[in-house]
């Protein structure tokens, strides 16, 4: 398959894999549309598994990852219902919450928004990684301390938003705060007590 | 020994805040079980008909599918079984939606099939796959439609009495000949309650005749009850886990269609399976606040006293199933009216039910009843807080008996006194700041300070730990700390030495939460059980020790591994002793409202609020710069959780008042607006800082905590606060909600 | 979502040519609009071609002109040293787009390529011209609130929905494109069209096409400008209208203005007439709201946004009223 394009060394694997799906599909003569196909014409499970997958390499909360994913998996979902990191949440599947909120290479990003294959290589903080051991990261004290939630289910979207707020520098005033943590939702309406929780850790000078 | 500080009144941090912060609280979809598979509903894409055929083959042969399940092949479900009405004829007080049931489509987007694979990938793949034709008819899902063949809801029928029965104080109507008069129609479009969480069950058959399901509900007792009757088993056969709820404000107090479809693909499958909606399923089937049309006319006396309020409604509700809420009731009650009635209807359309959502009915009939006061205060050249209090009142109009307990008059002195009150100019379009115009409004909120009956258990752990259980849910506002701050100082304990437990249907039975009743209700549960919990513990260190025997359950204390007596340290019974004895320190009780109470006082919760808002006149930009809640709750449990309670409704009232809405396309009977994208709720740029005020004084007589709720009338009265605020800035009276920009230029 | 092939070419004439040579394959970098539609079925690429990893992030100012990467993320853009000096109106505008962590992840190029947000585009079960030729336009009878009223035909009413490319048609900026069979340069306002007969085609791009940089040329707007954006909330929404406005002040008189609508055409619409009508006149509101009104010719409205032919020339006016202040 001389007219597959070329891919950077360290995907051999992935292109082994694509080959190796292509030359599948030839041999059941079924192009273009691989699982469409797969599906209508009762392709074998296992052949269908695994034409489906990939293999990805991420460093989760400091833990290195091997995995075999389908492309169409995404990050939330791989961290979900596959790796059981569910303190990230899912809130609306299409990047209008912010409850889904993860740290890629420190950047916060919405995690329902990409396929988990783009993220190779890279290194992903969730919730459950912010902490040191049982010594809660400063922000996740200051959201106790302000009360800066109720039902819980957009905090982890909010601390780890509220974390790289502080770390690009956006959060020198209330307005700014209020603007730059704009992309979490909280239904609760729990908003003045966030504010409150990174005004703190802002002003208390301690590392974020 | 060293004395505890009160917990009651205090600002404890929550108990279950390390969980939240850490990722670690456990929400429905989260659990992990052996062989969970996953489920994806088809919605139907047409509002009225009948399913002609479903073409599944393409989904059933797709990687990882384990069933489609549609009515053609849906297992019995024997709670569904026809109950002899003609099911031809659309019966507005049929009841839930019995999911794969039939062949006929109430909805767009009704479930028409649910997909079931080894993956979440695969099962939402396949569920794209499954193809249904219809047989069509005429739907309606437009409310003018609706308003036109308008009807008393069955309940109001059947008792008079109703609280959505006709009611008439002197005379009805009597404003058409009142001196000052006022006529104005408002209406609140369909709202929908979207909690950050989306709707989930994790649904799993333990035996044949043994279900458990991890659900998002506010009421475990209540969603037990549901589909036990559902399925024909027993209630001990169901259980129900929701220990924490993200979010619902109440859409969780209904069980849904989803739900269904879960435990019958589970039953099919033979394995758990775990159902998530999707955002726009959030909008299509699990409840909303009801599009409601509302007209009020108010008679006043040139001095300012009002002489007759009409207040009429008609809400929305779904051909199928008949819901009604409180849209009328503050009219009733809150003002000095020699003559009020009200009127409310319903209007049946081709859409999924709606259900109670924050403040409900009450919040949607104080925007109209709260906007019109402004309106005559206007007429009549006076203060809008000067006009109500002149028509305040010091005992329930409705039926004449006192209050249980009223500072609503220094709910507005302390306001107005912090937004700045005395800066509101009487004319409108007064006051600018370079491009914007400042406005000040406000509104007033009620609602019923109700208590149920709970129960609650209690038990001592022999290292002195007090473990308590309840089945109530926490959706938020901090039931179990509160539950938990109750308990402390009932036993003199430190907070860390008790935990509560909640969110489970095996623990002691509570009612669902909501209607701001769970402090009400289950604290005083909690607080009997305490104090029975000492009485039967100081009773069995009695039998071998004289001096607890002698005496009083007030003086028992407890200490770090024993038992032992206000002013006599060296009377001691070490808890290991004590729990030696079977159940020795486990206690289950009862409590029950004071039935007597409720038949002498009337019995409300009091909110005021205070809006400041800058309006851009020539965008039609609306911010509201400034929010002071002021709240008569009775005794505040939790300084913290509930100013955090009542800031979160005051941002709800900003997203009533200002964006929220759904569109709904009516050729199709189709919602347009049915993502967080095109149905906009406050985001944290919208949110001034909220400040919120507590009268704290306890009520008397709704409980011994003097408790009397406050999640409701943290939004009631916030939307025409704001309206009203926004009226002052522009002149502009806007009465169909929500005010987006294109109601200003 | 359909599963697809995913590849990640480490070359740009790879990537362009896995494009070029396959209808259903498509390019994904930040993924913010394309993983939405494939969520929903609005689009089912069977290939994806990954190119975050082609080094097109780069920022440069040149002599007489800046130089985006395509790649180059919206949050990096709006932050960097040398757009903030040069396009202050690009920061505002960009800004004014979606999150913080959207801005994180989403790109230059693709900010330019998202596709419309009107819903009936969005629901697979609804008629939409756009999304399925032939079905009809939903909005055109059904609920057009958020619609166009420049440039429309009876086949799509739908608006474009970038900020970004508001401010970059007012500021004449150049996209470059390399494709199959070379490169080329498209002036801004050239890049997305109208929706004529064939609304499915967003914009003059050629299959395989892929934008590699955006130029913006130096010029006299860096200190009075403005991008102001109604929308139903303070933030993370999409605009009803927005308007950007650049001026440069002799004084108080005007020497030359851009000007550019956004959420009221199939592209970003970019004021011309308006922008001449400016030159040589005092900045007083008087006059933006004399050129309020040539912005507004042609403009024609559906049954629920009649709204936007008051809000469009008075948030010009805004516009036109903060960029004199700042």
């Amino acid at each position: 398959m001389n007219n597959e394009p070329d891919l950077p060394p360290s995907h051999d694997e992935a292109r082994r894999n694509f080959l190796k799906q292509s030359s599948l599909l030839t041999a059941v003569a079924l192009v273009p549309a691989p699982v469409v196909q797969a599906a209508t014409a009762e392709l074998d499970e296992r052949v269908a598994a695994a034409i489906e997958k990939v293999p990805l390499k991420l460093e989760i909360n400091g833990k290195k990852y091997k995995l075999d994913v389908e492309p169409r998996t995404t990050l939330l979902d791989l961290l979900r219902e596959q790796l059981n990191l569910t303190g990230t949440k899912k809130g609306c599947d299409y990047g209008q919450c912010g409850a889904c909120t993860v740290h890629v290479d420190g950047q916060r990003v919405n995690s329902c928004l990409s396929f988990a294959v783009m993220h190779d290589g890279k290194k992903i903080t969730t919730i459950e990684g912010l902490a040191d051991g049982d010594k809660l990261h400063p922000m996740q004290a200051a959201f106790v301390k302000h009360d800066g939630f109720q039902c819980g289910y957009c905090t982890p979207g909010q601390i780890m938003s509220a974390v790289a707020c502080v770390r690009e520098g956006h959060a020198d005033s209330e307005a700014e705060i209020r603007e730059y943590m704009s992309g979490n939702i909280c239904r609760c309406g729990a908003y003045t007590n966030i504010v409150a929780a990174i005004q703190e850790v802002k002003n208390g000078g301690q590392k974020v | 020994m060293k004395p505890l500080s009160k917990q009651i009144g205090s600002t404890l941090n929550r108990v279950d805040g390390h969980l939240k912060v850490t990722g670690a609280a456990t929400y429905s979809a989260e659990y992990e079980l052996p062989g969970m598979s996953y489920a994806v509903l088809v919605g139907s894409t047409i509002a009225k008909g009948r399913i002609k055929s479903i073409d599944a083959r393409a989904a059933e042969k797709a990687p990882g599918v384990l069933a489609v399940i549609t009515h053609f092949n849906s297992p019995k479900v024997p709670g569904f079984t026809p109950t002899g009405k003609d099911p031809s004829q659309p019966q507005t007080t049929g009841g839930r939606l019995k999911v794969f049931n039939d062949d006929k489509v109430r909805f767009n987007d009704q479930p028409i099939a649910v997909v079931v694979a080894d993956t979440l990938e695969r099962a939402r793949f396949a569920a794209r796959l499954v193809k249904a034709e219809y047989e069509q008819e005429k739907h309606e899902t437009d409310m003018a439609a609706g308003l036109r063949q308008a009807f008393v809801p069955t309940q109001a029928k059947k008792n008079p009495k109703s609280g959505v029965a006709d009611y008439v104080r002197g005379t009805a109507d009597a404003y058409k000949t009142g001196a000052v008069k006022l006529e104005a129609e408002y209406v609140i479009p369909t709202e929908v309650h979207h909690p950050m969480e989306l709707q989930a069950i994790i649904a799993h058959w333990e035996a044949p005749d043994r279900l458990t399901i991890y659900d998002k509900t506010q009421g475990t007792m209540a969603t037990r009850r549901d589909f036990a009757k559902e399925w024909g088993l027993p209630e001990e056969n169901v259980k129900v886990i929701a220990t924490f709820v993200g979010g619902a404000f109440g859409n969780a107090l209904h069980s849904w269609p989803h739900e269904s479809a879960a435990i019958i693909a589970a039953r099919q499958v033979k394995r758990p399976v775990k159902l998530v909606l999707t955002r726009e399923q959030m909008t299509t089937m699990v409840g909303y606040r009801p599009h409601t049309w509302q007209k009020i006319g108010m008679s006043a006396s040139p001095d300012g006293k009002i002489t007759a309020i009409t207040h009429e409604a008609t809400g929305q509700t779904s051909s199928y199933e008949e819901f009604t809420e409180s849209t009328v009731q503050q009219t009733r009650m809150m003002y000095t009216a020699p003559n009020v009635n009200t009127r409310y209807r319903l209007a049946a359309l081709d859409v999924s039910t709606p259900i109670w959502m924050r403040g409900p009915g009450e919040a949607t009939g104080a925007f109209a009843l709260e906007s019109a006061m402004d309106e005559m205060a206007h007429l009549l050249n006076l203060d809008p807080l000067e006009f109500r209090l002149r028509n305040y009142t010091d005992k329930d109009p409705e039926n004449g008996k006192p209050w249980s307990s009223k500072f609503l008059k220094e709910c507005y002195q302390m306001g107005a006194e912090r937004i700045g009150w005395s800066k509101r100019q009487l004319k409108p379009g007064s006051l600018r700041d370079g491009d914007w115009l400042i406005g000040y409004g406000m509104g007033v909120g009620t609602f019923g300070a109700h208590r149920g009956s709970s129960k609650a258990n209690v038990r001592l752990l022999p290292n002195g730990t007090v473990v308590l259980q309840s089945a109530v849910t926490d959706i938020g506002p901090g039931t179990g700390t509160a539950m938990t701050q109750i308990a402390a100082d009932t036993l003199g304990l430190p907070p860390e030495k008790i935990r509560f437990e909640w969110g489970n249907s095996e623990f002691a039975p509570a009612p669902t939460q909501g209607g701001s009743a769970i402090v009400n209700t289950v604290g005083p549960a909690v607080q009997e059980a305490c104090l029975a919990l000492k009485e039967k513990l100081r009773t069995m260190a009695g039998a071998s020790n004289a001096a607890f025997a002698s005496a009083r359950k007030e003086d028992v204390v407890f200490a770090d591994k024993y038992l032992t007596l206000n002013g006599n340290d060296t009377a001691r019974a070490s808890y290991a002793d004590l729990l030696k004895q079977t159940d020795g320190g486990f206690v289950t009780v009862e409590s029950k409202p004071n039935g007597e109470n409720g038949q002498k006082y009337s019995m409300y919760s009091y909110s005021v609020h205070f809006a400041e808002v800058r309006v851009n006149p020539l965008t039609g930009e609306v911010r509201v710069s400034k929010l002071v809640s002021c709240a008569d709750a009775g005794t505040i449990v939790n300084q913290k959780t509930a100013g955090n309670q009542m800031k979160g409704g005051a941002v709800g009232g900003i997203g009533m008042a200002l964006m929220e809405a759904t569109h709904m396309d009516d050729r199709f009977g189709r919602y347009v607006t049915k993502d967080l994208a095109d149905y906009h709720v406050p985001v944290q740029a919208d949110a001034p800082a909220v400040e919120v005020l507590f009268v704290n004084q306890p009520d008397p007589h709704v409980n011994a905590l003097g408790t009397k709720g406050i999640g409701e009338i943290a939004i009631i009265g916030v939307a025409p606060a704001i309206a009203n605020a926004v009226f002052n800035a522009t002149g502009k009276r806007v009465r169909e909600l929500p005010i987006t920009p294109d109601k200003l230029v | 979502m359909n599963q697809f092939q995913y590849v990640r070419p480490s070359k740009q004439q790879a990537a362009i040519e896995a494009v070029a040579k396959d209808a259903n394959a498509t390019f994904i970098a930040g993924g913010t609009n394309l993983v939405d539609l494939m969520k929903r079925g609005v689009m089912a690429p069977q290939k994806l071609v990954d190119i975050n990893r082609l080094p097109l992030t780069r920022i440069d100012h040149d002599p007489g002109k800046l130089r985006i990467g395509a790649l180059a993320l919206n949050s990096a853009v709006a932050d960097d040293k040398q757009v903030r000096e040069h396009q202050p109106l690009l920061v505002q505008a960009i800004n004014a787009g979606a999150s913080a962590q959207l801005r994180n992840m989403a790109t230059t190029g693709g900010n330019m390529l998202q596709r419309t947000r009107c819903p009936y585009f969005y629901d697979t079960a609804m008629p939409c011209n756009k999304r399925e030729p032939g079905t009809g336009c939903g909005a055109l009878e059904g609920i057009n609130r958020m619609h166009a009223i420049f440039g429309f035909s009876d086949k799509c009413i739908a608006v474009h929905p970038s900020d970004m490319s508001v401010a970059l048609v007012a500021l004449d900026a150049t996209v470059l494109v390399s494709g199959p069979r070379g490169d080329r340069r498209i002036a801004f306002a050239d890049l997305h069209r109208l929706p004529g007969d064939t609304p499915e085609k967003d914009t003059t791009l050629e299959p395989g096409e892929l934008i590699t940089a955006v130029e913006v040329p130096d010029n006299p707007f860096t200190k009075h400008v403005s991008y102001h954006k109604v929308r139903e909330r303070a933030s993370y929404a999409f605009a009803l209208v927005s308007a950007a406005a650049a001026l440069d002040l002799d004084g108080s008189t005007i020497k030359a203005a851009r000007l550019a609508f956004g959420g009221v055409a199939h592209k970003p619409w970019r004021l011309t007439a308006a922008e001449q009508f400016l030159v040589g006149k005092p900045a007083t509101e008087e006059t933006f709201k004399q050129a309020a009104t040539v912005a507004m010719q042609g403009a024609k409205a559906f049954k629920h946004n009649e709204y936007k032919l008051r809000l469009a020339p008075n948030t010009l006016v805004q516009a036109l009223k903060n960029a004199t202040a700042a």
